[in-house]
């Protein structure tokens, strides 16, 4: 018989996820029993950083800031704000096309380009290689570590890492010196990230080892070019900025000024993806595999930090497995 | 100051880095061994400037220094005895 589920109070974490554990004391999970809010000061401090930083004009390339964009809610609204807040900005915003990227996404990045002045790139890598990765990605168990199968599904874990390593690969060939993410609050929880040579060789090795543990040969595309980074090389003068770390977070908000401004909902059934058609399927092949849904943590982080409301997030844990559309990327990756 | 391993530790196990079974040696590879990977790197770099009050230089960062249990623990202690 199954184990009967105890929820978490405060956040969407329950006791049938594997390593999740609910005090029989407080009814809280490990995480919000631990949680310490961002104080204001330590938020001045952060949006005081941003503010030096973006507003330093280094002007050593063409670019100061290569911006990641899905065409989504939260970075098209990020691209926004960004040419709002830093007028003066010049952005390169890249939009990597996974093969699965909706036409509304497109349609969208391409939209928000125009209204901020920022130039447009679409990131494309051989499709047949990229739909080969991923059905490796979902036939393979235990490629990632642990916590990065609480972070994303490990289709969603390749591909961002693909974007990571090719973003960080143009910033550097393009001289500029900031890279921006939108991630949630939930996804990543430091707001500035100075990148290091060392650190570099570091991460494109360990995203090597992941490929290779699920039996991708041909991994040299997907990886920062090692030339770039190999002794000899210049430091590479390179920051990533999270702003939805300095900024509130706010999804319905976004939502509403991005469609006021022009973007199109693409109405996907997914509740977790305004952007890629992969992701519903991703996420109930991560399900299969793990038993744990690859937006828990992040939906619970934002719940736990105020950026959520519990039901919100509780509709968006809900997978819908006789979505067409899950069984057209199943047959695509032939699976 | 107290050793940080069992801090380390600690760590790894509440934020479901480690699961219970896993035996760590101080020089075993924590990338290797699949317990870290970039993003879970600078969650625990995080968790130790909090812990320790420290600054770690990020020109710090590398495998010698935080792949395993023996490098991060001589480095917080290096930074925190200055």
């Amino acid at each position: 018989m199954a184990k009967a589920a105890h929820y978490c109070k405060k956040c969407v974490l329950d006791s049938t996820t594997p390593g999740i554990s609910i005090s029989g004391d407080t009814g809280l999970c490990q995480f919000c029993e631990k949680f310490t809010p961002l104080s204001p000061e330590k938020k001045e401090e952060y949006r005081t950083r941003m503010d030096t930083l973006l507003k330093s004009q280094k002007k050593q390339g063409k670019y100061d800031v290569i911006f990641a964009l899905s065409g989504g809610v939260d970075s098209s609204y990020t691209l926004y704000r960004l040419k709002k807040d830093y007028p003066r900005l010049r952005i390169l915003a890249v939009q990597f096309d996974n093969g699965f990227i909706s036409e509304t996404a497109l349609e969208n990045a391409q939209k928000f380009c125009d209204l901020t002045k920022s130039t447009y790139m679409r990131l494309a890598l051989d499709q047949n290689a990229l739909r080969n990765t991923f059905s490796k990605a979902a036939s393979s168990t235990g490629a990632y570590p642990g916590t990065a199968k609480y972070r994303a599904s490990d289709i969603c874990n390749t591909c961002i890492s693909i974007i990571k390593q090719k973003i960080i690969e143009l910033a550097i060939t393009t001289k500029a010196p900031f890279i921006v993410f939108a991630f949630s609050p939930g996804q990543t929880d430091a707001p500035f990230v100075t990148l290091t040579k060392p650190f570099l060789v570091w991460m494109r090795k360990l995203f090597e080892g992941n490929l290779k543990a699920m039996g991708v040969t041909e991994r040299d595309a997907y990886l920062i070019d090692a030339q770039l980074i190999q002794p000899g090389t210049p430091e590479p003068e390179v920051t990533i900025i999270h702003p939805f770390l300095v900024w509130d977070y706010d999804k319905p908000a976004f939502k509403k000024a991005c469609i006021r401004l022009g973007w199109i909902d693409p109405e996907l059934k997914d509740h977790n993806s305004s952007n890629c058609l992969l992701n519903a399927f991703a996420i109930k092949n991560h399900l299969d595999k793990y038993h744990i849904h690859s937006y828990a943590y992040d939906l619970a982080a934002l719940v736990r930090q105020g950026n959520m409301k519990r039901e919100d997030a509780q509709e968006k844990l809900k997978v819908d497995i006789t979505d067409a559309s899950i069984h057209e990327v199943q047959r695509k990756l032939n699976l | 100051m107290q050793e940080p391993r069992k801090d380390i530790l600690d760590f790894l196990k509440t934020q479901g880095f480690l699961n219970e079974k896993t035996v760590l040696q101080d020089n075993d590879s924590l990338s290797e061994t699949g317990v870290i990977d970039s993003i879970t790197l600078l969650q625990l770099i995080d968790f130790l400037e909090g812990k320790y009050t420290i600054q770690i230089p990020v020109e710090m960062i590398t495998p010698e220094n935080f792949d395993t249990l023996a490098g991060i623990s001589q480095s917080v202690m290096t930074l925190k005895n200055g």
